[in-house]
């Protein structure tokens, strides 16, 4: 196989043969062209046999986020809409001029035509509403973290449980559908991180994790992240979607959590933390920080995994290689593209590089049209709806992680290191 | 550019609950009136976010966008946009016809071409100039509206949302204050767009400074307005400019023409209501002057339009009210 020199990809170059250049569009502070545009065709799918009939239980905010997937995923269509909030219904309608609207859940449950649904609603009534759907015979996909307690979360992994394998439960745990990680997961494989030693995650953002509301009894309901008798806290709701990112990478489950935090920022009577440190015992040694704060945005979210050759870190939908001097080659490196971080160097991590290069397309100069994880994870719950196939997070999955970030949560709470039982993970 | 002056402190009322935000390479700020700044910042953040969410449908420079997708796909397939997408494109179609072709966001092949020629110091060819323009204009653009389908009808097409994004978004902001109850407050995005819902305390409206373009007039505002239930934008020429053989030029081109054009160097507008429009139109005026002030004021008798000319002229004004001398 010819290996592709640096010279034959000379930016300029790359601009002037194509009358394309004329498009201009920046990323990562390059010109470059979209990728379609260049040729480059990803897989799309075509289903035979009739779209999954989906409706979108809880139009908040995240539940609209759905809707917008859904109305160009193929093999779904969106058949109905449902919030108990009128507002909140209107707004999920406006997104689905073409689906049904209704405001009671149970319409949405007995409807025939209904193949799955979309639970998004608060944490605390996911329970109710997603062991009704399962019941009932739809395919459901539920929000992660499943419930605000460990109860609830088993109650739903059993219905879940009970409707496999002919009915689908997917965990709202959209990392483990997008391609990236899946990527990076290779080179974990690879053994390229050498001997694992730590993790470390952070998801901070400056905001006050209030919601707007007309009037104060629905100010009550819409601010249940700030209820400490519901509320999950920034480790359950934010933190969930790192620490599974890690458990999943690293392997194996901690043993034990410890937590801290408390409020540093928002002073308005809340008792809900709003900046958390968990700190996870797994095995062989090693320990998993999870920084979560409503306090500080420098730096967002991400996520690192170190080991004693390199350590990887993952930054929304982009991760890079930083590798220690003495770490033995991997061969393929030296053709990678670099960036440059302060005072180390990342070897940038693009899935589809060499299929890329093959095709003589740069990835360095060519910006792949990019999805969010959740477009990735329904697109996912459609296929495996189709397939037959298991879904990319069940309800193993999203029980566990559920119970991780609310012993977590409890941690923080009491003041005391919990130490992580086997039996609390066993769903027979 | 324009310098909210957001201060209460001649007034007895409450303090503002003030946010900002990075979005759209600029700084958005919201200031609240009210006396519950924790519901207030709620409201707030809840606007903010959508901005961001904005910046994630309008960006063509996100892989992540809608509209690159858009750019990316639709002169090969059947591109399925969302209802607030829809709703865009077409009120974008609307806006170049109003403004005689002088805002164009299919534009971009062009701008990008001129662009292009400056950095390599010449001028471009008329063969290029031709085979830009073909790719330009409302007729290269197929909306579906009843499936919401986008299609391009030429392979270099491109959409190009720049000059209009932050007034949408700041619309946008806007109704959803207004849902959760806040009826007065001032929101910008960076130095070109401002909303003003109703008025600050003990105030009769916000006051707002319109800047001159970097480095005149020893930052003297060209002007001080008075905002209620209004929006001001200001678009200005501003970056690169190119010369080649004694002929100048910036970043705008007239859409129409496919030409740079050079009549205005910075034009303001007022008008009751909508920000978005304000948006294209400012930006239209840049390259259609006062011609184009004069048929848009036939549609929208209560706009007000402020323009600033090559030469030593002093603004012209047309329609403008004023709060203080300047």
């Amino acid at each position: 196989m010819t290996k592709p020199t640096s010279a034959s990809f000379n930016r300029r170059d790359f601009l002037k043969t194509g009358s394309l250049g004329a498009l201009g569009v920046l990323f990562n502070g390059l010109e470059a062209t979209p990728l379609a545009a260049a040729g480059y065709e990803p897989a799309q799918r075509v289903f035979d046999g009739p779209p999954v009939a989906c409706a979108v239980i809880g139009t908040g905010l995240w539940g609209r986020e759905l809707i917008g997937f859904l109305d160009r995923t193929p093999g779904a269509s969106l058949h109905t809409v449902c919030d108990h909030y009128p507002a909140f219904l209107r707004r999920g309608a406006a997104l689905a001029p073409q689906a049904k609207a209704v405001e009671d859940y149970r319409r949405v449950v007995e409807d025939a035509e209904v193949d799955a649904v979309f639970v998004a609603t608060p944490t605390h009534q996911h329970r109710e509403i997603t062991v009704a759907a399962l019941e009932a015979g739809k395919h459901v996909y539920c929000e992660a973290p499943l419930a605000h307690t460990v109860a609830d979360a088993r109650a739903i992994a059993a219905a879940a449980k009970a409707a496999a394998p002919a009915k689908l439960f997917q965990a709202g745990l959209q990392m483990r559908s997008e391609p990236q990680n899946h990527h990076v997961m290779t080179f974990v494989r690879t053994g390229a991180l050498g001997s694992l030693a730590m993790a470390r995650s952070q998801v901070h953002r400056k905001e006050s994790w209030r919601r707007p509301a007309p009037n104060r009894e629905r100010e009550e309901v819409v601010n249940w992240r700030l209820n400490r008798e519901i509320s999950t806290g920034l480790l359950g709701e934010w933190g969930i979607h790192h620490l599974d990112t890690v458990r999943w990478l690293a392997g194996g489950r901690p043993k034990a959590v410890s937590a801290f935090g408390g409020v540093t920022q928002w002073h308005d009577g809340r008792d809900v933390a709003d900046t958390t440190q968990a700190v996870f015992e797994f095995p062989n040694e090693i320990a998993y920080n999870l920084s979560c704060s409503l306090a500080n945005s420098f730096e967002g979210s991400y996520d690192v995994i170190f080991g004693g050759d390199s350590a990887i870190l993952l930054r929304g939908t982009q991760a890079w290689m930083f590798r220690e001097a003495d770490a033995p080659l991997l061969g393929w490196e030296v053709y990678a593209r670099r960036d440059q971080f302060l005072n180390d160097t990342g070897i940038s991590l693009v899935a589809d590089a060499t299929q890329l290069l093959a095709q003589g397309i740069d990835p360095a100069t060519h910006a792949a049209e990019a999805e969010s994880p959740v477009f990735h994870a329904v697109s996912d719950f459609i296929a495996a709806i189709h397939d037959g196939e298991p879904p990319a997070a069940g309800y193993a999955e999203g029980f566990e992680a559920t119970v991780l970030a609310l012993k977590a949560n409890e941690a923080l709470l009491t003041g005391k290191r919990v130490e992580l039982r086997d039996e609390w993970f066993n769903l027979s | 550019m324009v310098q909210p002056e957001l201060n209460s402190a001649e007034g007895n009322g409450p303090p503002l609950t003030r946010l900002a935000r990075h979005a759209m390479a600029t700084r958005f700020e919201i200031a609240l009136v009210g006396d519950r700044p924790e519901a207030l910042r709620a409201a707030g953040e809840e606007a903010l976010d959508e901005i961001e969410r904005m910046e994630r449908r309008l960006s063509r420079f996100r892989p992540d966008s809608d509209l690159f997708r858009v750019n990316a796909r639709a002169a090969r397939e059947p591109v399925r946009v969302d209802p607030p997408m829809l709703r865009f494109l077409r009120a974008m179609r609307d806006l170049t016809e109003e403004t005689g072709g002088c805002f164009d966001i299919t534009a971009g092949p062009l701008a990008a071409l001129w662009r292009r020629a400056g950095e390599e110091g010449r001028l471009p060819e008329e063969a290029e100039l031709e085979a830009a323009r073909e790719a330009c204009g409302w007729a290269n653009v197929e909306l579906d509206e009843a499936d919401r389908i986008v299609r391009f009808r030429h392979p270099l097409t491109s959409l190009d949302a720049g000059a209009v994004g932050k007034g949408w978004a700041l619309e946008e902001c806007a109704w959803l204050l207004r849902e959760a109850g806040v009826e007065n407050a001032l929101l910008h995005g960076g130095t070109s767009s401002v909303l003003a819902m109703g008025q600050p305390p003990d105030q009769e409206a916000w006051r707002v400074a319109v800047a001159p373009p970097a480095g005149e007039r020893e930052g003297q505002p060209l002007s001080l307005v008075g905002l209620r239930d209004q929006t001001l934008s200001v678009s200005a020429v501003w970056g690169r400019h190119y010369s080649v053989g004694g002929f100048e030029w910036g970043h705008v081109i007239h859409p129409a023409t496919g030409r740079p054009a050079a009549d205005t160097r910075l034009a303001a507008v007022v008008l009751p209501g909508a920000a978005a429009a304000g948006d294209a139109f400012s930006t239209a005026l840049l390259a259609g002057g006062r011609g184009l002030a004069e048929i848009l004021a036939v549609k929208h008798p209560e706009m007000g339009v402020l323009l600033l000319e090559p030469g030593p002229r002093s603004p012209w004004r047309f329609h403008w009210s004023e709060v203080g001398e300047a």
